[in-house]
């Protein structure tokens, strides 16, 4: 009895003892893994700063700009180029269309900042504007659910030489208001005059997806089914009488060297 | 007797009531107590009451050797337990030390960044190694040099042999390897070569910012500019990056079209300033020539030399800015009224003249238009001499600017201000003061007359911004009026930029060299401010020395050299800045700078204002002939 009594404790002592070693073993082997992991985020943070201060260096202004001269064909912005929201006419009132509900999530359609985009998101209002043209695009069946009009990304250069072909055709009766815009490669060797609509491009695609409402040469069933799907609320007044609108859009009949008259004219016509 | 008793327990213990218990026992003795005795040498003179005593004697000194001996050891005990309390229970019980994971987001360097006011990158620590010896551990020095010179062929081979075998324990070979440098040496595997990490202050704008981020030493302790001014800050709290008012684009904008400047002119120097009026903020500061802050050492010193802040110059006709001002808000002086500006004026031994007079009277609005020095000087004779120190003072133009850059010049102000001091500075010589100062004061004078004290730190948005009431609104409106009333109809034409409502005031002023004014040695300046409806932004241009060019027709004035450029300036500056473009002859923009030759500020009176051009018969000395339009 007796012995069996020490060979218990002996056996809970040999068992503690046991297992404090092993835990102290794997304390120690932690500490050194945490030691490891500290000298590598030390370093890693080193990595972080030289990196950031090649990328500053790399992204001085007057490195960028001598780059831009070389291989861009663009200028810097000039004022002209900037129009306040003041200076475009209203439309005229037979063509207002009930006001669209402001979608929650979307950023609001009118004060918009006359910044610059990127090409990109032209490029993609282009690409979606050609689903009737050909069914089996990428663009209709890929389109993710809470993006409606970001289409699959074309190669800018595909995508515009597209376009080119068939947004005049799918054009409502506009009025001689075939948009030069797309048609227009962002690094195109125009001065600003001629520039000025293609920056204003995604403004006016911001606007129609704002509103709610397709763009619109692209009515047809396929891209729409896409929109309503994902649309939390179902665009009552998404139908725009087209016809109408180009009506009252006679009276503007802009030069197509007139970047603001292009301009107030295709804001007019859209909305 | 009782002298025996004093000794206490030092005594041998005298049992017996002291020495009168013995002393009786032995009769005849011819005993005297000394005076003093010392216990200690009472024993001896005890023999009788050895025997019976000896044992009571040893008992007590044991005791007391007892007692002394545990006061000992329970001192010692206690002191022991003590510190193991404190060491066990207070002092994290006797863990080990703890490992904690490195917070992501701190720096490992020891100076803090320095960026810009869209938190692009101006000057950072890059950790870098640097190679040093132990000789004693170097077996062939002559190997391990020819080793070394190999991988980093800048180094010289007997230098490098004289370092390897000096008798010394520790030899800097070569300070900041590149990262291929380190890998190259690290592959020789030469014994007593070690790396020692250390930093580098690395500026990615280079001399973009120079002036004012300044650059450090060896020791990365600030040695000019933001670097030192900030040097402690930028020490103590490393983890958070100082973010400075600068826009690293517009200083580009700013450098770029100074540097073309001085080499369209072949001026010797340049500085330019952009400033916010509302916020009091440096948006960009240029002083050419420039340096590398890289390695600032061993260049001409003259490049280190920041004519934006350091550099005092008497301003020249820019300070009819600051004469109008007073004129106005002395409250006297109407811009319709007219003051003489033909004949000479005369005061002691002085003739002040203006360079091409007009030779009539002239209105307040047409000595600003012209910069009529007569004009300018008939204005103050009115106002008076003490106001026009006061005013000054008011001006911030008697001490430095405040500014956070330790490069912060002392104005040179006359002591004492007499009248002709007086004169002189209201065509602005005689007093002297660096570009920052006559930037904040200027800007203090558009933007409704408030002066705000200038800054090259950021201010956050809703940060209260320290403002002074330094002029009335009113002066401040009729001075906005001036400014553009200079632009559209003045000396600084060539400043204009359709759409943003360019106002300002050209400035020559004759060099000082020695004694004596130079004729042909000027700076030229211009002062613009944009939009004047409703001012935001002051650009300054001034150029040191200009030389006229066949194109400017023989002139180096502020009309021919700075204005051209502000007006580049502002016309490149002002979509980055996101001003609005507006229409400069709507009715509200007039309502708001209109201002006539005459004085007169009702703009529906005087249709056109354009098809009334000024008679001109030639410009003062700090403008240009108007009949030919510059550039």
């Amino acid at each position: 009895m007796k012995g069996k009594t020490w060979l218990f404790w002996g056996g809970l002592i040999a068992a503690a003892g046991g297992v404090l070693f092993q835990t102290s073993y794997d304390v120690q082997d932690l500490e050194e893994k945490l030691a490891g992991l500290n000298r590598k985020i030390i370093h890693e943070q080193e990595s972080i700063q030289v990196l950031k201060a090649e990328w500053s260096y790399l992204n001085d202004p007057t490195k960028l700009e001598q780059m831009a001269q070389s291989y861009l064909a663009l200028h810097p912005t000039e004022p002209r180029q900037y129009v306040a929201m003041d200076l475009i006419p209203m439309r005229p009132a037979d063509a207002v269309p009930p006001p669209a509900p402001a979608l929650p999530g979307q950023p609001g359609a009118a004060p918009l900042p006359p910044m610059v985009r990127a090409p990109g998101t032209g490029t993609s209002q282009v690409a979606s504007a050609r689903v009737p043209a050909i069914p089996n695009n990428t663009a209709a069946g890929i389109v993710p659910a809470s993006v409606p009009a970001a289409a699959k990304p074309l190669p800018m250069e595909k995508a515009l030489e597209r376009a080119a072909v068939v947004v005049p055709a799918s054009l409502p009766s506009g009025g001689g208001l075939a948009d030069p815009a797309p048609r227009v490669k962002p690094s195109a060797l125009i001065p600003g005059a001629a520039r000025a609509p293609v920056e204003k491009t995604p403004e006016r695609a911001a606007t129609d997806r704002a509103a709610g409402k397709l763009a619109p040469n692209a009515p047809t069933a396929p891209n729409r089914t896409t929109e309503v799907a994902t649309r939390p609320m179902p665009p009552s007044a998404a139908p725009v009488p087209a016809p109408k609108a180009a009506a009252a859009q006679q009276p503007y009949q802009p030069k197509p060297t007139d970047s603001l008259g292009l301009l107030v004219a295709r804001l007019g016509a859209n909305r | 007797m009782s002298g025996y008793d004093h000794g206490g327990p030092a005594g041998y213990g005298q049992p017996g009531g002291g020495s009168g218990g013995g002393v009786p026992g032995s009769p005849g003795s011819t005993y005297v107590p000394p005076p003093a005795p010392s216990p200690y040498q009472q024993p001896p003179q005890q023999p009788p009451a050895k025997p019976r005593t000896s044992l009571a004697v040893a008992l007590e000194q044991s005791r007391y050797r007892l007692l002394v001996t545990a006061a000992v050891v329970t001192t010692v005990f206690t002191a022991i337990s003590v510190k193991l309390a404190m060491a066990t229970l207070f002092a994290g019980g006797g863990e080990p030390r703890q490992h904690v994971a490195l917070e992501v987001d701190t720096t490992t360097t020891n100076r803090a960044d320095i960026v810009d006011r869209n938190g692009n990158l101006l000057a950072t620590s890059l950790v870098t190694q640097s190679l040093f010896a132990d000789p004693k551990l170097v077996s062939r020095p002559e190997e391990a040099a020819q080793k070394l010179v190999s991988v980093l062929p800048d180094m010289d081979y007997k230098d490098l042999v004289g370092k390897l075998s000096g008798d010394r324990r520790f030899v800097w070979l070569k300070r900041n390897l590149t990262p291929k440098q380190q890998a190259a040496v690290h592959r020789l595997g030469i014994p007593g070569i070690a790396f020692e990490r250390e930093e580098r202050r690395f500026y990615p704008a280079g001399p973009l910012t120079s002036h004012v981020v300044g650059f450090t030493g060896i020791d990365n302790s600030g040695l000019a500019g933001m670097e030192q001014g900030f040097n402690k800050r930028l020490t103590e709290d490393p983890g958070t990056p100082l973010q400075l008012s600068l826009d690293l684009r517009l200083q580009h904008v700013l450098k770029k079209e100074l540097t073309a400047t001085v080499q369209e002119f072949s001026a010797i120097g340049a500085a330019g300033i952009v400033f916010d009026v509302r916020s009091g903020e440096v948006l960009a500061m240029v002083s050419l020539p420039d340096f590398d802050p890289q390695d600032p050492t061993g260049l001409n010193p003259d490049t280190l030399f920041n004519r934006a802040t350091l550099g005092v110059y008497e301003m020249g006709s820019t300070f009819k800015i600051f004469n109008s001002a007073l004129a106005f808000d002395a409250g006297r002086i109407r811009p319709s009224d007219m003051f003489d500006a033909k004949n000479p004026i005369k005061i002691g031994r002085f003739t002040i003249n203006d360079y091409h007079s007009l030779h009539r009277a002239l209105t307040v609005a047409e000595v600003f238009q012209h910069s009529s020095n007569l004009g300018s000087v008939r204005m103050v004779q009115q106002v008076g001499v003490a106001a026009q120190k006061a005013f000054m003072t008011k001006m911030g133009f008697t001490k430095p600017t405040g500014l956070e850059l330790p490069e912060s010049g002392w104005p040179l102000v006359p002591n004492p201000w007499r009248e002709v001091n007086s004169y002189t500075i209201s065509f602005g010589h005689g007093l002297s003061v660096s570009p920052m100062h006559t930037v904040a004061a200027a800007a203090s004078v558009i933007n409704g007359g408030l002066f705000h004290k200038p800054t090259l730190l950021k201010r956050n948005s809703d940060a209260e911004i320290p403002t002074e009431q330094v002029v009335s609104r009113q002066t401040s409106d009729l001075m906005r009026r001036m400014f553009r009333f200079v632009v559209t109809e003045g000396t600084g034409k060539s400043a204009d930029v359709k759409g943003y409502v360019v106002g300002g005031k050209t400035g020559t002023a004759d060099k000082q060299k020695g004694r004596h004014y130079q004729k042909n040695s000027r700076m030229s300046s211009f002062l613009g401010a944009f939009p004047m409806h409703d001012p935001r932004y002051v650009v300054y241009v001034l150029v040191d020395e200009p030389k006229a060019t066949a194109k400017t027709y023989g002139y180096a004035t502020g009309g021919w050299v700075a204005a051209p450029a502000a007006g580049r300036i502002i016309k490149q500056i002002g979509p980055l800045l996101n001003v609005p473009t507006v229409d400069e002859n709507s009715p509200e923009i007039l309502n708001s700078t209109f201002l006539n030759a005459a004085g007169s500020t009702n703009w529906q009176q005087s249709l056109p204002p354009v098809s009334a051009p000024p008679p001109s018969k030639g410009s003062t000395v700090a403008s240009f002939p108007t009949q030919t339009k510059p550039r």
